[in-house]
């Protein structure tokens, strides 16, 4: 060997050195004899021995078997076919370090031509720590992998290194790497973030805390394929003890189709969410699959849940029956046809809350097209109350039967919509129908005009309003009974507050009979009427004939009188006496029944008239009376009433005339006054000093022929007062007295009075 | 002599009447028919009373058989020859009715007969001085 070869061979040396130096592995160069030619310092560390007690050492001292076998055999075949068996070949062999222990090495050899020959470089790898992975994990492979490529998700077990130490096919698939390619690598590669910080973290707390934190738990993070694309994954982490330490086992979810769905439904949402919390009633948006997608506020509270515990989850968490199974049959229909069946139907179900409790909704599903495929909207109601209602109006059913058939009357309880929902045993009978022929029934059927117009009117006003307007109110209205015939009723309405809005209890009854009673009277009225013109008409023209008759015995007995008085026997002359007198006395009551009939048959109008004046004339009619008796007549100021004036005068005429009449030996005194009597009316009183009288004649002396006197101390037709109550009674006043025997009497009667301008004009 | 037609169904009022006039005018000559259809007749001197005189006056009562005071008023008032006649009317009736009527009917004046026998007398003797003496009449 030449200096200038050597000395190219110590270049070549130092080359190689530094580029051993700069791997990772060990390395050891080899030449065909088997001797260990070049190493570098983690050949030194990885078998305990010094670079000068290795260095033309057989690497049988290192490598006991396999390896030098393997270059001596190289040695018989040419370098080329060495080069082409082993490059990128990994061997497992056992190394030896100096102090005699083994342990399992991977060895890569890479043939290098040199002036020497063939040297092999081999890269030294300590795979002590994979290998007792393996060991376990073929172990545990044997265990789970059944299990493992059973799961519908992919699965990755990983250790607390962070490395993946077994995986399913399903796991392959996701990623795009063969199972070797990712056992002992990084999760990190398929999983760059949260999943490896996520279990070094758990590594510092023991395997309980962290099954209790994060089994169940999903976790949303972002999966690396081979290929560099990258994916949207859910885990579910489970921990698992084992001889190397925990091991974390993750199912791995793609759910891109869940996020795309997600993507869809917030553009909807964002779409829809204004329609749906604008719905009064709870609104949910459920998909073929019976997931909900969609929910409005009112359903979170309806229900007791949050948005994100109802979203995804099963429509039938909320209502268990009856809806999800309507969905599911219309997956396999047409939209249009769940269209056509669905809307508008409410379909009354049971709804379940949070809580467990169940309540009564009812639902109105209308379907809606998506890129999701059917979403199917459902509004639904909380009919709670109107369950209730229907509950508490059977309760009062109960309650009100007793009581509406202890009711004389037919009863009829009406709804504002005008039909039947309660009657009595009476209204079947009068009505001639059987209950079930009229419960649910318009009322129009049995009263077909005033009732339910009636009700319908109060619909539209508050039950307040209906009950005053109503109550105690009778309304004659006509009924109708089965057979077409109809009769004369009365009803009573009461209002009733239920929950299901005003209720009207009618009380109804036949008045066929008192119609035609009331028909009955009428007539009797009119003949009444028809009579007593009869009898006015009688009166009078029955005083007034009477006069000529009277007049000729009355003329001829006083021409008697005068031409024979004195010329015949004393009898006879007393026999004439009396003739003339029952003439003058007959004389006076047919003037006086005329004056009586007059009252009525002759009245005028009720005009503004002076009291005062009409009390002058009749004055000035009893100026003889008053005269001859002396009697003082006395008055205060006296107002302007409503009278017919010639009865009024006619009035205080008969008063005063009775009241200077009926005297006892003296001065007659007489004294008229007049007082407010209410707003309206004037008391008119006529008092007198005479002879008083009896109060157990009060009221008889008013009527007709009754007199207090004999004829001889009084003479009188007994007819005088009787006017005086006709003219009264026609003025709407009642007329009356007050006496005490001996000491006098006052009648008293009132009088309409006038506006007060018009009395101050007149006055 | 003063012609008075009286015109009367009732005798009694008649004699009544002559009896009045007698005590109050002698010159007074009462004539009477007992209704309506004897008045007219005397009034148109017609049949029995060709010979009838014009009267001064005439006391209608109303109220007769056959033919009644308000139709022989109404024939006179509306007889160019006999409307001129004074045409009393001297009945018991009150009535309103009846007293209107009688004026619109140009009645020249109306009396109710009063029942006693006293006013009756100052009755015929008022007729007597105003219509057969004060007044002046056509002729």
């Amino acid at each position: 060997m030449n200096t200038a070869t050597r000395l190219d061979r110590k270049l070549q040396l130092e080359f190689h050195r530094g580029l051993l130096e700069a791997a990772p592995d060990a390395m050891v160069v080899v030449n065909v004899a088997g001797e260990i030619v070049l190493l570098n310092v983690q050949a030194e560390k990885t078998f305990g021995y010094s670079r000068d007690e290795l260095l033309g050492q057989p690497v049988k001292n290192i490598i006991p078997e396999g390896f030098a076998e393997r270059i001596i055999a190289d040695g018989t075949r040419s370098a080329a076919e060495a080069l082409a068996q082993q490059i990128g070949t990994g061997l497992e062999l056992i190394g030896r370090r100096k102090d005699g222990t083994e342990f399992p090495i991977e060895i890569m050899l890479s043939p290098l031509e040199s002036a020497e020959g063939i040297l092999v470089t081999a890269a030294i790898r300590d795979i002590s720590v994979r290998k007792s992975a393996e060991k376990h994990l073929a172990q545990m492979e044997g265990r789970y992998r059944g299990l493992l490529e059973a799961a519908p998700d992919a699965m990755v077990v990983v250790n607390v290194a962070g490395k993946i130490v077994l995986l399913n096919v399903q796991a392959e698939k996701q990623f795009g790497y063969s199972r070797d390619e990712l056992v002992g690598q990084k999760v990190k590669n398929i999983i760059p973030e949260g999943f490896a910080e996520r279990i070094i973290a758990d590594g510092t707390r023991s395997a309980a805390d962290a099954l209790a934190q994060q089994i169940g738990t999903g976790l949303e993070l972002i999966g690396r394929r081979k290929d560099g694309t990258e994916f949207p994954i859910e885990i579910m982490l489970s921990p698992l003890e084992s001889a190397e330490g925990i091991l974390v086992t993750a199912a791995i979810r793609d759910i891109s189709v869940r996020r795309a769905a997600e993507t869809n439904l917030a553009q909807m949402e964002g779409r829809y969410r204004g329609l749906l919390e604008a719905a009064p009633d709870a609104m949910v948006v459920v998909n073929v699959a019976g997931e909900i997608v969609l929910l409005n506020v009112r359903a979170e509270k309806e229900f007791g849940y949050k948005r994100d515990e109802l979203i995804g989850q099963k429509v039938k968490n909320i209502i268990p029956v009856g809806f999800a199974e309507r969905i599911i049959a219309d997956g396999t229909r047409s939209a249009a046809e769940a269209l056509a069946q669905q809307i508008g139907t409410g379909i009354e179900l049971i709804g379940r809350r949070k809580d467990g409790s169940e309540f009564p909704i009812e639902i109105m599903l209308s379907p809606l097209e998506s890129p999701e495929g059917i979403l199917v909207t459902a509004a639904i109601r909380d009919i709670s109350v109107r369950r209730t209602a229907e509950t508490s109006l059977a309760q009062m059913e109960g309650r009100y039967r007793g009581l509406l058939e202890a009711a004389p009357d037919a009863m009829v309880v009406v709804n504002v919509a005008g039909e039947i929902v309660l009657l009595n045993v009476r209204a079947e009978k009068e009505f001639g129908y059987n209950r079930n022929e009229l419960v649910g029934q318009k009322v129009k059927n049995i009263i077909p005009e005033g009732f339910a117009e009636r009700l319908i009117a109060d619909g539209e006003r508050s039950a307040a309003e209906a009950l005053a307007q109503q109550i105690g109110t009778g309304i004659e209205l006509s009924g109708r009974r089965k057979n077409g015939s109809e009769f004369p009723i009365e009803i009573m309405l009461s209002p009733l507050e239920s929950p299901d809005g005003i209720l009207v209890t009618a009380a109804i009854r036949d008045i066929s009979v008192r119609k035609a009673a009331e028909a009955d009277l009428l007539q009797k009225i009119d003949e009444l009427n028809v009579s007593n013109e009869e009898l006015g008409k009688f009166a009078y023209i029955a005083s007034h004939d009477l006069q000529e008759p009277l007049r000729m015995v009355a003329s001829y007995t006083q021409l008697l009188s005068r031409r024979y008085k004195g010329k015949l026997d004393a009898e006879a002359d007393e026999f004439i006496a009396f003739a003339v007198d029952g003439a003058n006395r007959m004389q006076r009551l047919i003037q006086d029944l005329l004056s009586y009939s007059r009252v009525g048959t002759k009245g005028q109008e009720l005009l503004d008239t002076s009291s005062e004046e009409a009390l002058q004339r009749a004055l000035v009619n009893l100026r003889a009376a008053v005269e001859e008796s002396g009697a003082v007549v006395t008055h205060d100021p006296l107002p302007t009433v409503l009278a017919d004036g010639m009865q009024l005068i006619q009035l205080f005429q008969n008063l005063i005339g009775n009241a200077i009449k009926y005297q006892k030996p003296g001065v007659p005194r007489v004294h008229i006054s007049a007082s407010r009597n209410g707003a309206k009316q004037w008391k008119f009183s006529v008092k007198d000093n005479g002879l008083g009288i009896e109060p157990q004649y009060f009221e008889k002396i008013f009527g007709m022929f009754q007199r207090l006197h004999k004829r001889e101390e009084f003479a009188g037709t007994g007819i005088g007062l009787a006017i005086c109550k006709k003219i009264a009674d026609r003025h709407g006043g009642c007329i009356s007295v007050e006496s005490e025997p001996g000491q006098g009497s006052t009648f008293s009667f009132a009088l309409e009075g006038v506006k007060e301008s018009h009395a101050s004009q007149q006055g | 002599m003063l012609e008075v037609l009286l015109v009367e169904d009732s005798p009694g009022d008649v004699r009544l009447t002559k009896e009045a006039f007698r005590a109050t005018n002698e010159s007074v000559r009462l004539h009477v028919a007992t209704d309506g259809v004897d008045a007219m007749a005397f009034l148109k001197q017609e049949g029995a009373y060709a010979n009838a005189p014009r009267p001064d006056l005439t006391l209608l009562d109303l109220n007769m058989p056959r033919m009644d005071g308000r139709q022989v008023l109404a024939r006179i008032k509306s007889d160019e020859s006999l409307k001129t006649i004074p045409t009393v009317i001297l009945t018991t009736s009150t009535a309103d009715e009846d007293i209107v009527s009688s004026y619109r009917l140009h009645a020249n004046c109306y009396f109710s007969k009063p029942v006693q026998l006293e006013d009756f007398e100052s009755l015929v003797k008022t007729i007597n001085d105003f219509w057969l003496t004060v007044c002046q009449v056509a002729a």
